[in-house]
């Protein structure tokens, strides 16, 4: 079984176009294990009852942004170890600053193609 | 759409739509200064998610728009920049702006540099920086490989994570009384996940204490399922109360070790201070999360636990895909416009079935108590839920009209250098979809003359003692089974002497008519009739009101004025909930079986002789708790019939004008009440005065929907036989 059957994905963003779009461009990575969450909390929630392997997740969301997300990850003992891409509309150095402080694995500039998400994600994983 | 990117794109379409209407109300509240700073959040989220899917399209126009606004938003978000009154004047214009974007970029239109170019250099002078001076450091980031920890990714499988729960369900006595059904439950539950029973006989009777409410079973339930406890719990929501339920969680799953998740927010204070401010702010606070139920402890890592390869879904489909709507905590379904339409034409013929079939059963003349009688009761039931249902799923908040509307008065006001506050009120009132789109124009229309002509300049305002700013209010509300729109100034009225005179110089009235005031104000509705000396910008670009009225009855409305000098116009729309359905009276005149709507209908009733009184040579008027009411003869208006000799003994329904007045129309009889279709009559004989629609009946035949209303304003009230009287066409 490759890594692409088993990789177990949750995308979180608020907005159902990236939702959309991320999803779309992780099955043409041929991933088969795919989630979506609308926002930190619901991810949180769902990571509960259905492990994952790699968090995928906006910076910018009502309620919880990605890093805060990221934080919540860190910081519960079964989801610490969990990989996590944020992807930003703004990558300044505070956040990729904070992210790496908080343990993030990889981040994403807005707007991206699907390669660049592969890359980034590879950069994770390891090969897909 | 078979591409999936189009299909992501025209979704992200319709949620620009969302975004900028949430936007609209942002910058409103944080116009009248009860924004706070989530507000603040909403309106830059907005822009900046537009922004996003912009650039995932490649809509370069509104990413570049998109992100200088953004960035002005930033600055309030964080303080930089004061969101006053003129501030947020340009950020209204910006969001305008981004609208048109959006609608360019859907539409594939030309994109017109000259109005952005403007904003943006006021944006510019706002933020004392230009888009060329936002230069993006590139941070040094080194990625951070994960060991994942799949323990021989070839080898072992993901450890299931699917919990299972031991469901204890005992049904109380009321339960079974009251109609449930425990094997029904029992099947909803299988649907969610692997599912084993055991059912509790012991205390069972024997068979001749048997009774069927009086509960003696307990069933036991194993069932693995990844839906979690809330899902279980729905299961049985409908019998909540009277039952025994107790769901233990068996298996170690992830849910009982972690620890609570409404606990993460508290996480957040421990967070050093994040360069966003707007996002340490108590996150999730509104956000619908309902905690997983802790009636589980944690139990120790059971060694049952099944490995997922075991579980034959997991192995075969991938893992659930969300489709977006179904992780929404709003539950919303996006469907496609003509999938709606056919369901309500479906409707439709079921009404006429129904109809068709009612008729059928009477004719052949069954007991009043047979089943088939009482089936077809239900039925008649059923239709109409269903028939509301469906209107529901056509009917939308006036809302986003009205947010077009905010446009139009900043817009014209602006261009005529008027200052003008618009208000709105009843926003949520639900009007279906059709009426919505086809009321933008002619609302325009209305709103534009309420500044253009309504409103006095500021000058003249401060002059007669009133604000600068001149107020236009915009109201939707339900009223008696119809949606009235008000469109309303605080102007100084109407000129009646102005009015009359142009009317009288266009050749419109004959200058001897003497007219009354509500005569002189519906003098705006005849076509060719614009009081504007000069053509201005806004008015006068060749619609009149006559068209204005003419979309609002081809919407089944109708339109009237009031106004008062020096205190200022309204204009009241009065339009049907649905265009498809309606509650109609069957009447019969002169053989003809016609449909009058149930709810402009006061009373019913007939008539003796010492009601009716003569009134002039042509008329009667009818005596009615001692107010009188002119009497309208149906056949003779309808031209079925002459004027009848006696009124005595006929049938009248007493039908209620707009303006509150009353009528009385003759009918031959009333035949039946019931829900008839409406069919259009529009696109084959036009507007037909007096006339709303056709329908089919249960016999198949077709009958005519009257706008007693209508038909009312243009009678001649000719209750009187005189031969030498012009008939009416028929």
């Amino acid at each position: 079984m490759a890594l692409r059957d088993q990789l177990r994905t949750i995308v979180v963003d608020d907005m159902s176009t990236s939702r959309g779009l991320i999803t779309q461009a992780l099955e043409g990575f041929g991933l088969q294990q795919i989630e979506t969450a609308v926002d930190g909390q619901s991810a949180l929630q769902k990571i509960a009852t259905w492990p994952v392997h790699l968090v995928i997740s906006d910076m910018n969301m009502p309620g919880m942004n990605g890093l805060q997300l990221l934080h919540s990850l860190r910081t519960t003992p079964q989801t610490k170890g969990v990989g996590f891409l944020l992807i930003t509309g703004k990558a300044d150095r505070e956040i990729i600053e904070y992210g790496k402080k908080l343990g993030m694995n990889n981040f994403v500039k807005k707007p991206f193609q699907p390669d660049q998400l592969r890359v980034a994600i590879e950069a994770i994983v390891g090969r897909l | 759409m078979s591409d999936p990117m189009a299909e992501i794109k025209a979704s992200f379409f319709i949620e620009c739509d969302e975004l900028l209407e949430s936007l609209q109300d942002g910058l409103q509240l944080m116009d009248e200064g009860e924004a706070d700073s989530e507000t603040v959040n909403v309106v830059f989220r907005a822009v900046h998610s537009i922004k996003g899917g912009a650039g995932a399209f490649g809509l370069d126009d509104l990413v570049k728009f998109a992100h200088r606004f953004e960035t002005a938003m930033d600055d309030v978000r964080s303080d930089k920049l004061e969101a006053t009154h003129d501030v947020l004047k340009l950020f209204f214009q910006c969001g305008d702006i981004l609208a048109d974007l959006v609608r360019e970029a859907r539409e594939n239109e030309p994109h017109d540099p000259s109005r952005t170019a403007q904003v943006l250099t006021e944006i510019d002078s706002l933020l004392g920086s230009s888009a060329e001076d936002e230069d993006e450091e590139e941070v040094e980031f080194q990625p951070m490989t994960l060991s994942l920890d799949l323990p021989g990714i070839d080898a072992d499988p993901i450890p299931a994570s699917e919990p299972s729960y031991t469901i204890v369900f005992e049904p109380e006595n009321e339960l079974y009384s009251l109609g449930n059904e425990p094997l029904f439950l029992l099947r909803a539950l299988r649907e969610l996940g692997d599912m084993h029973v055991t059912c509790e006989t012991k205390s069972l009777p024997d068979l001749d204490q048997l009774s069927a409410e009086i509960g003696t079973m307990i069933w036991t339930i194993q069932l693995t399922t990844s839906e979690g406890e809330a899902a279980i719990k729905e299961v049985f929501d409908f019998v909540d109360g009277i039952c025994r339920l107790e769901i233990t969680e068996n298996s170690p799953a992830m849910a009982s070790l972690l620890p609570d998740l409404d606990l993460a927010p508290d996480l957040a204070p421990e967070l050093p201070p994040l360069p966003m401010p707007a996002a340490a702010e108590n996150p999730s606070v509104e956000t619908p999360f309902v905690a997983p139920e802790k009636s589980s402890p944690p139990s120790p890592p059971a060694t049952d636990a099944k490995p997922a390869q075991a579980t034959p879904s997991q192995d075969t489909k991938p893992a659930p895909k969300a489709s977006g709507a179904a992780t929404a905590p709003r539950a919303t379904v996006r469907v496609d416009l003509h999938r709606i339409d056919r369901l309500v034409n479906l409707v439709g013929e079921i009404v006429i079935n129904q109809a068709m079939l009612t008729q059928s059963v009477e004719e052949a003349g069954l007991p009043p108590n047979s089943t088939v009688r009482t089936g077809l009761e239900e039925f008649l039931q059923l239709t109409r839920d269903i028939q509301e249902s469906v209107m529901m799923i056509r009917a939308q908040p006036v809302k986003s009209l009205f947010q077009r509307m905010g446009r139009i008065v900043r817009e014209s006001s602006a261009d005529i250098g008027k200052d003008v506050r618009l208000k709105t009120e009843g926003e949520n009132t639900e009007v279906d979809k059709t009426v919505i789109e086809r009321l933008a124009d002619p609302l325009t229309h209305m709103i534009r003359n309420a500044v253009d002509h309504g409103l006095e300049s500021n000058a003249e305002r401060e002059a007669s003692g009133k604000s600068a700013a001149g107020n236009v209010h915009l109201t939707a509300m339900h009223r008696s089974g119809r949606v009235v729109i008000e469109v309303s100034d605080d102007g100084a009225g109407i000129n009646r002497e102005k009015v009359h005179q142009i009317a009288v110089e266009k050749g419109l009235v004959p200058p001897e008519l003497q007219l009354t005031d509500t005569e002189i104000d519906n003098l705006l509705f005849l076509p060719g009739f614009s009081t504007a000396k000069e053509v201005s910008n806004l008015s006068g670009r060749g619609v009149g009101m006559d068209v204005v009225r003419s979309a609002i009855q081809a919407l089944g409305g109708r339109i009237s004025i009031t106004s008062e000098r020096g205190k200022g116009t309204t204009f009241s729309i009065s339009l049907p909930l649905t265009l498809a359905v309606l509650d109609g009276m069957i009447i019969s005149v002169a053989k003809e079986t016609l449909v009058v709507p149930l709810n402009s209908i006061l009373e019913t009733l007939t008539l003796t002789p010492s009601d009716l009184l003569e009134f002039g040579p042509e008329t009667h008027v009818v005596n009615i708790r001692n107010t009188f009411v002119p009497l309208l003869d149906l056949g003779a208006e309808l031209g079925y019939r002459e004027p009848l000799s006696d009124y005595s003994g006929t049938v009248v329904l007493l039908i209620m004008q707009e303006d509150g007045s009353r009528a009385a129309v003759v009918v031959d009889a009333i035949e039946d009440q019931r829900q008839v279709v409406i069919k259009g009559l529009q696109d084959s004989y036009g507007r037909v005065p007096g006339i709303a629609a056709a329908t089919i009946l249960g016999d198949g035949k077709i009958a005519l929907i009257l706008d007693p209303v209508d038909l009312i304003t243009q009678s001649s009230g000719r209750t009187r036989p005189m031969s030498n009287l012009e008939k009416i066409a028929g």
